[in-house]
Formats: C-alpha cells, structure tokens, sequence
C-alpha cells in the first residue's frame, strides 16, 4: 500500500502547522518523520491517519482518495505515543478489541480471534502477559502490546507516534532493533515520528526530515546524513563546525580554501556557510588548504573516540570540534595551546541567506 | 460549538445540542428555578415590603445569631482541620484511613441526629442535664447548643480540603526550610501556610456557607424561641409557617444571597488556586492514601 | 485508638501536638455524641427497640425515605452523567457559569430550598398551576419529597464523574476509533469501564445524603403519616413528645444504614483506584 500526500496544508488556530506538504511512501517502506518538536510531523501523522483533516490537500492509499475517509474505515493501525492501552481491559481483550468490534458478518468467530490474538501475542514475545492488565506490564512491553493490537485489524498501514519516546535507553535500543526485524518480516508499509535523529537512522529506510512544517529533505538514512540538501537538514542530524565565506565568482571561498557552490544557490556574489563535521576535520601544521587556524584548548578522551577542541584565532568563543579514533590520534598527539590548521576532508556549502 | 477532542471523535452537531439541551434543561429546572422562585417571591410586594420584612428586629437578632454560630464555628473547625491536616499528611501511621473516615462521618451522619446527639447530653433527661440545671447553664435551646450543632455539621470541611493538598505537598519543603534552621513554627508561617492558602479559603469558604446554612441540626437544639434562639434559617421557617410569605422570602433571599456570594468566591478561589492544583470537589469523600 | 502512636521516626516536628488535637476534638465532638445515642437506646432494651423501630408509621417512612433517595439519586445517576459529559466535552456559551452554578444545592440553605420548591410546585405555585390540572400533585405527595431529593444530590455524581472524565486520554477514544470501533461501542466499551467506579460513587453520596435530609424536604412534603412523612422528621416528632428513647432508636436504625453506605462508598472509591493493577 503506497501512500502519496499531496500539497496538504494545514492550521492550527493561526499557525501554520503544514505548509504544502508532498511526500510519497512506496508500498512496504518504513519511513521516519524526523524532526524537532512543533515542526509538524505528528500532525502529518494524524492527517494520514484520518485523526485530523487537512484544510487542503489530499491522502491517496494505492492511488484512492481516502482525504475524507474516516479513521474507521481507512484501515490504518495506529501505535500511540502514550500507548493508549484499554486499561480495564486485559491484555487478550486489549489485542481483540479491534476485531471484537466489527459487525457481527465481518466478525471471526471466538476461536479464530483467540488465535489470531494468541498469534499476534507470540510475534510480539508476550503470549505469556495475556491474562493481565496494562498496569502490570513494564513500559517496553505495553508498547509491543499497542503494536500487536494495531496489528490485529490487519491494517494496510501502520502509523506508530513517538513509539520509543517513553522507554529508557536500553529497552529503546532493543526495541528498536526489533521494530526492524518485525518490519522485515510483515512488510507492511509503515510511518514513524521521531526527534530522534539517531533513531530515525537506524530503524528507518527512508528518512523525511521536516522543519516548520515543510518536508526539508526525504531520502535513505545515509543520503540525508551524507548529503544534506539543505543547511537545516545538515545541523539536525549531527553537530557540525560552521566557518563562514563569502562568494565570488561561481565559487565560495572559506579561509584558503575554494569549494564548489550548490547547484541551486545564487553564483554571483554573497555570503556563505560551509559544514564541518567534527570526524570530517584533519588537522594540520601548515597553512595549505586549511579553512581556519586556531590553537588546541582541550583533549578529551571519550572511549574509542579522541575530541579535540581548537579555539580559531580571533574568534574568541569559536570553538572547533574534532573528532578522531583514538588509534589516529596517538600517531601525532598533540598538546594543549598547540598552534593547528584546520584542513576539512568534506565541506558543504550553503548559501547563507543574509547575503 | 467546539469540542475539546479532535474532531474524528465528534458526535453529529444535532445530537450534540440534544446533549447540552437536555442538560441545560434539566440543571433549568432544579437549579435555576428555585433560584428565580426565591428572589421573585421576595420581591412580590414590592421593594418597600422587602425591606421592611428585613429590618424587623427578630429578623435581625436572627442575622446576629447566625453570625455568632458561624463566627465560633468556623474558626474551631479551621484550627481543627489545619492540625489534622498536618498531623495526617505529614506523616505516617497506622490507622490513618480510619482516622479520615472519622472525619468523614458528620457528612454521612443526618443533621437531625447530629441535632438529638447533643439533646441527649446536655438535654433536660440527658447526661448533664442534671447538672446544667443545678448550676443554671443552658446549652440546649439556647445559643451554646446551636453552635455545638452547627460545628458539628461543619466538622470535615476544612480537614478534608486540606488533606489531599497538604498530602499532594509532601514533605521536601518543609525538610528543606528546617535543614535551613527554621523553627517548627517558622516553617508552617513560611512554607507550609502560603503553600496551603487557596484550599484552606476554599475549605473556610464552603465551611462558612454550611455554617450559617445549616437547618435541621440546629431546628432540633434550638427550641425556636423569637429574638432569641433563631438563627436566619430557621427564621424563615417560622414566618413561611405563618404565611407570612413575603418575609420569609425576603430572609429567605439573604440565605440565597450568601449562596450566589459563596459559588462566586469559590470559582474565584479555584481560578486563583488552579496554578497549585486542582481543588477537590465539595462534599466528596477527601482521596485517602494509597495502600 | 492506641496503635495511632506507631509512626515512623520523621525531622518534621509537631506530630504528637497535632495528632493529639485531633483525636481530643474529634472525640468530643463527635465520636463521644455519637456513641450517646447507641447508649440511650439501650434503654429500651431490644424488645423495646424493635418494637419502635418496626412501628408501621416508622416502616412506612422508611420505605418513603429509601424509596424517593434510591430513585432520586438514580435520576440524578442519570442526569448527572449528562451534565458532566456536556461541561466537560462541550464548548458554548456560559459553560463556565453553569459550571460554578452546579454547586448550588450545596451552597443553598436547604430550608430555603425547601420553601423555594414548595412555591416551584405547590397547586398555585409557578409549575404546579399547569400540573395540577393534569391530576399531576407535586407538592405534599411522596414526589414532592423525590423533587428535593433530586435538587439536593444534584451535584455528587456530576462532581465525581467530571474529574474522571477530564482525566481520559482522548488517544483512547482515538485507539478505539482506529481499531475500527463505532461512536457507540467506543462509549460502552471503552469510555463507560472508566467511568462506572465515579457513577456508582457519586449514585452512593447522592442516596446518602438524601437519606439524612431534612430542611428541603418538610416543607414540600406535606408530612403526612404513612404517606409523605421521612425518617428524619419522625426522629423530631417523637423528640416534641419528649419520647427521647424512642427517637433514639429510630436515629441508631438510620445511623447503622448510613455507616453501612460509608463503608460501600469507601469500597467503590478503593475498587476505582485498584482494580485493573
């Protein structure tokens, strides 16, 4: 089940929560809305879900307009943030509940539900939890539990909000590495929130990163992260070193170095921003094409990994992040108040928009 | 007409004021009515007959005595409920959920018997009865009876607002102000007290209401003597059993007066208190500790 | 009261004065009032309190005072519910004033209400002018006595139910409505579950304060013996004939009922907070 959304905007009371957004997700993905809090993600869940309307714009499943089909009858299982599990109702009734509630034509009989609940309950690992309540179970495995219920009415789509945001860090690794699994087993096509860049790295295929209510850029976990399209795709999904350039003549020039332009950015003259990622950056002692100088302020070792920080020269507060494997530092350590280059292996440039 | 949930949950608009219909209609009849019928009434002879009626000496000495039983009254069962409060959310012991029980009971015990109790003690056949006699005191059928029977009925309000605040609080704060060097008084002036301020006025307020409302416990020690021994409540049964009915409206108006005063404050105190919490609702059992 | 000592050791001061207080004033107030009744009744001896307690006229108000609360605080289980749903799911205009305005049964003096609902209902009042022709008597029937009940439990179910209410997750009903679920079955299954511990407390408070009333009620009653006369006011009536002992007796038989309905009202509310765990 393919899903094409298509120039769906939408308001809340004032504010512009989605601003023309189109995005299709082919059939048996699962796709990641990544995004910081209030940049519309959630809303553009719900609106695929039927819990909220567009003010405009349309939601195809397989080509059909299911824009104003209700959440009834869209077929979409929906995993919420806060579980939302029955809670006075057991774990078995909890899983049964969407086929329990079907017109007695369209409804299995008690055994059929019973083993499509006991199935689901197995897929999840919890047959064991059948009998109790939602307050006795621990938060990883009300989660898997949502999960099975949404999975009971055998939607064409699951939707599944925030659905590691209230777990601690080990059951969310878990989970995660489960999610992935269970997707490749059941192939149905599915859609995640998250602000949680690594998240949406890991568990998703294809990332949609939003901003202020507009699609920023969609594409797989290592496109996004290697070739951001934008300046706010590039510091959202990792910390980056900015130095500043201008543009001149169809090229930017940042310190020594001249790097090429976006494709799209405006060519004659302006200012400019390139990207460094802290494990993008070889330090040198000699000036040829390095982008700053500056002198090393702290050495901290953080496991496998060495952080350096370099104060640039007359930038007071302009720290330089540097990040190497350990291995690599200990061939040319260095000391503090050392005088360094700062030569990039891999710059992006943006267009900064105060020309 | 808006809705708070999102919009997929909503009934049809039609069946929607059905609802709010029925309820208005309903909340019309009981609430709105009787209110309406009160200050109508009052008023049915003109404002210079209402007047009148109010300014009757044994109107007034009634307005006297309801303000002596709720002025005596309430502070008792302020004092009370702060100390019990403090004693109850403060710290833990066994037998606590009884303990709140018993507070509790007035609300469940009908005001006739909270009125008899007091007769059988203090009462010419009761227990004193004897040596009240002898030493000439009147407790019952006279002012000390009527204030006995209207802190009784009065009893939980404050205790049973505070708890649930007080117990919500916990204790880090009141820890904190003593690692500080604050004295045991210091501390309940200073951190406990501004931090209890809305729900204790909203106890002494509903408290206060109840005080000054209360009929059939004090109809029973009272003896309905005019001028002395009526309290406003109870005035205006006695002249709506006269026929007298433009008076008893009028006192009757007062008493409704109060209750508009008392709805008012409470809603303001609820809006002022909302940032501290949510205030429990009148007249429910207070939220016992978990077990 | 002795095992109210056991504490445990706390920095907070003040335990002993507080607790002491309490229990003093709780005792003398109440406690030693109270048990003065079950004392007197024992003057009667148990064929005496028997008798008085099973009189006809004492059964007849029973059945009355049991009769019109039961069914006033099942209306008001009703209507209640409905209110509360309406003020807390619905947005219109002066919402917030019928809000604060729910309350007004416990803020009224009852005997005004009393005297308020008389002149409502009696044959010339407002209402009971277009009743009566109908043959519908409202005033100084055994419905009279169910109008004031029904205003003076008014506001115990919406009370216990509101919060509740506003406490349910609108995810729930939204989980509901994506397993496919309709208006209907989202109510029945999901959202009335929540709701039945509140709705069987506040039908609990509602029944027992009714059943204590006094002020509302004698004056839209009418009092007559045997028809429209509640238990509270044959406690009064045999107090005017001096006959303290067995107005005693009577108030000990209502005194055991109403301890009875606290202890369920305290099960409901230990049942909504612990089922389901």
């Amino acid at each position: 089940m393919s899903i094409i959304i298509e120039n769906v905007n939408k308001h809340f009371s004032g504010f512009h929560a989605l601003q023309d957004v189109n995005l299709t997700i082919p059939t048996g993905e699962l796709v990641a809305l990544l995004g910081p809090s209030g940049c519309g993600k959630t809303s553009l869940l719900r609106i695929i879900a039927g819990l909220e309307q567009p003010d405009s714009g349309s939601i195809r499943f397989n080509g059909e307009d299911t824009t104003r089909r209700h959440v009834r009858e869209r077929g979409v299982g929906f995993v919420f943030q806060p579980y939302a599990l029955f809670h006075h109702m057991t774990v078995f009734d909890n899983v049964a509940f969407g086929l329990t509630v079907r017109p007695r034509a369209e409804r299995p009989s008690r055994g059929e539900i019973a083993d499509r609940v006991h199935d689901l309950l197995k897929l999840v690992q919890l047959e064991f939890v059948a009998d109790r309540y939602p307050s006795q179970l621990s938060g990883g495995q009300r989660q898997r539990i949502a999960l099975a219920r949404a999975l009971a009415v055998e939607p064409k789509v699951l939707l599944l909000d925030e659905p590691f945001g209230a777990l601690d860090a080990n059951v969310r690794k878990d989970l995660r590495r489960w999610l992935r699994r269970l997707h490749d087993e059941i192939h149905v096509t599915s859609v995640f929130v998250t602000h949680d860049q690594e998240e949406a790295m890991e568990v998703s295929s294809r990332v949609v990163v939003m901003s202020k209510g507009r699609v920023e850029q969609v594409g797989t976990p290592d496109e996004v992260y290697g070739a951001p399209a934008t300046e706010f795709v590039s510091r959202f999904l990792g910390s980056v070193n900015l130095f500043k350039g201008r543009i001149h003549d169809g090229w930017a020039h940042i310190g020594d170095v001249r790097a090429p332009l976006p494709h799209d950015a405006d060519t004659q003259a302006g200012a400019a921003v390139a990207h460094l990622r802290p494990h993008e950056v070889s330090i040198a002692d000699s000036p040829e094409g390095a982008i700053a100088a500056g002198c090393v302020r702290g050495i901290l070792s953080i496991g496998p990994m060495v952080r350096i920080e370099i104060e640039r020269d007359g930038e007071e507060n302009g720290l330089v992040e540097v990040e190497m494997v350990r291995e690599r530092y200990l061939r040319s350590p260095l000391a503090l108040g050392q005088k360094v280059f700062i030569k990039p292996r891999n710059l992006r440039v943006f267009a900064s928009g105060a020309g | 007409m808006n809705t708070t949930t999102s919009p997929t949950l909503n009934e049809p608009a039609w069946f929607r004021r059905l609802l709010i219909g029925a309820g208005l209609a309903f909340l019309g009849l009981f609430l709105a009515l009787p209110l309406a019928a009160v200050l109508t009434e009052a008023l049915r002879q003109g404002v210079g007959a209402y007047l009148v009626a109010l300014q009757e000496p044994v109107a007034l000495a009634a307005i006297k005595l309801t303000l002596i039983a709720a002025g005596i009254a309430v502070p008792l069962n302020l004092i009370f409920g702060v100390t019990a409060a403090w004693a109850i959310a403060k710290f833990e012991f066994r037998g606590k959920s009884l303990l709140i029980t018993l507070i509790d009971l007035p609300f469940s015990v009908s005001p006739v018997i909270a009125g008899l109790i007091y007769v059988l003690i203090f009462g010419a056949q009761g227990w004193f009865g004897q040596y009240l006699f002898e030493n000439d005191i009147k407790v019952i059928f006279a002012v000390p009876g009527i204030v006995l029977a209207t802190v009784f009925v009065t009893f939980p309000f404050v205790a049973r607002e505070l708890i649930p605040v007080m117990e919500e609080q916990g204790t880090a704060e009141e820890e904190a102000a003593l690692t500080l060097g604050a004295s045991g008084w210091q501390t309940f002036w200073r951190v406990t007290l501004p931090n209890i301020k809305w729900g204790l006025l909203y106890g002494v307020i509903l408290c206060n209401a109840r005080a000054m409302g209360e009929f059939g416990a004090v109809s029973v020690v009272s003896g309905h003597i005019r001028g002395e021994t009526n309290t406003l409540p109870l005035h205006v049964e006695i002249l709506y059993n006269e026929y007298n009915f433009v008076a008893a409206f009028a006192c009757a108006s007062l008493l409704a007066l109060l209750a508009l005063v008392t709805l008012a404050a409470k809603s303001f105190v609820e809006w002022r208190g909302q940032a501290q919490r949510a205030l429990a609702p009148i007249a429910l059992p207070a939220v016992q500790p978990s077990t | 009261m002795a095992t109210l000592a056991l504490r445990r050791r706390s920095v907070i001061p003040g335990f002993g004065i507080t607790i002491g207080f309490t229990l003093l004033y709780l005792s003398l107030i109440i406690l030693i009032p109270l048990s003065a009744t079950f004392i007197k009744s024992t003057q009667l001896g148990w064929g005496g309190f028997w008798t008085t307690v099973t009189a006809p006229r004492v059964v007849a108000s029973y059945k009355l005072s049991f009769g019109a609360s039961f069914l006033a605080a099942a209306i008001n289980l009703v209507f209640g519910m409905l209110v509360a749903w309406v003020l807390v799911r619905y947005r219109f205009p002066g919402r917030r004033l019928i809000d604060a305005l729910v309350d007004l049964p416990f803020a009224l003096p009852t005997a005004v209400a009393g005297i308020a609902l008389t002149a409502i209902y009696a044959p010339n009042g407002w209402l009971g002018q277009y009743l009566e022709p109908l043959g519908i008597k409202v005033a100084f029937t055994p419905t009279g006595v169910l109008v004031a009940l029904i205003f003076i439990g008014l506001p115990f179910v919406v009370r216990t139910v509101q919060p509740v209410l506003q406490e349910l997750k609108p995810e729930l009903e939204e989980a509901a409505a994506s397993l496919g679920a309709s208006r209907r079955q989202t109510i029945f299954r999901v959202l009335m579950p929540s709701l039945w511990p509140a709705l069987l407390t506040g039908f609990a408070l509602a029944f027992a304060r009714a059943l204590g009333e006094y002020g509302s009620v004698i004056f839209i009653a009418g009092n007559m013996p045997m028809v429209s006369e509640i238990t509270p006011l044959l406690i009064i009536t045999k107090l005017e004939q001096y006959d303290y002992a067995g107005a005693t007796a009577i108030a000990v038989a209502m005194l055991v009922i109403s301890f009875l309905l606290l202890l369920i009202i305290n099960l409901l509310q230990w049942w909504g907070r612990h089922r389901h765990q």
